[in-house]
């Protein structure tokens, strides 16, 4: 019985924390703000076919109409180093909890660029 | 002589960069997505779950090196880890051309 309770008591103590931080919200991300945001982004992922020249040649992606909370995720993986790319990690590193918020809303709603194929 | 030699070089390394893009089977793609991606990702790409990405009309070539790079564990993400791990090089080329060649869609789902 007691370790019973004590197991109940220790999941808790373990568990809040994680509550804790899912309650915390998240700043609103504003669409129009972000637009104002998006220069440094443009130059990359607003040119249509445009590459990456390094490490790896590879099309940056299109990421119009893209979910907010999965652009969110890569940016923050970007600046927590999780995920790496050069310009990435230096743009990302630029950004505050609002930024990203601003800019992933802008990005979400944008139209995809791949109207033409 | 030497334009002559120039236009084989040229035409040769023309003939290798068509072969290498159609290397990707889109079908065998498809078949590969049903089994691996489309639980998450939904097979028409548009995954409804906003922590997927949508993958429809995506470049292959940023797909295939997304998926190499979980494969490798140069990005890390504990589903798409194990999802990598079992797909060829063979497999990563096809189901990234497969998703690449769905619509996008231009109306965001919310």
């Amino acid at each position: 019985m007691t370790r019973f309770t004590l197991l109940i008591a220790f999941a808790a103590t373990a568990l809040a924390p994680a509550w804790a931080t899912a309650q915390t919200p998240a700043p609103a991300g504003d669409p129009v703000r972000g637009a104002q945001k998006v220069q440094m982004c443009q130059g990359c992922h607003g040119i249509l076919g445009w590459r990456t020249a390094y490490p790896e040649v590879y099309r940056v992606p299109k990421i119009g109409g893209q979910h907010t909370a999965y652009i969110m995720a890569a940016l923050k993986e970007y600046r927590s180093g999780q995920r790496s790319h050069p310009s990435m990690d230096a743009i990302a590193a630029s950004l505050t909890d609002q930024d990203i918020a601003d800019v992933a809303a802008y990005y979400s709603q944008a139209p995809l660029q791949t109207a033409v194929k | 002589m030497n334009m002559n030699r120039n236009f084989i070089v040229i035409a040769v390394a023309a003939a290798f960069a068509a072969g290498h893009v159609a290397a990707a089977d889109i079908d065998a793609g498809k078949k590969k997505a049903q089994e691996v991606c489309a639980a998450c990702h939904n097979m028409d790409g548009i995954s409804t779950i906003a922590e997927y990405p949508k993958l429809a009309g995506q470049y292959p070539d940023y797909l295939a090196k997304a998926l190499r790079d979980y494969k490798s564990g140069a990005r890390k993400n504990p589903i798409m880890a194990g999802m990598a791990a079992g797909l060829s090089q063979k497999d990563i080329d096809d189901v990234s051309a497969y998703f690449a060649s769905l619509p996008p869609v231009v109306q965001t789902r919310m």
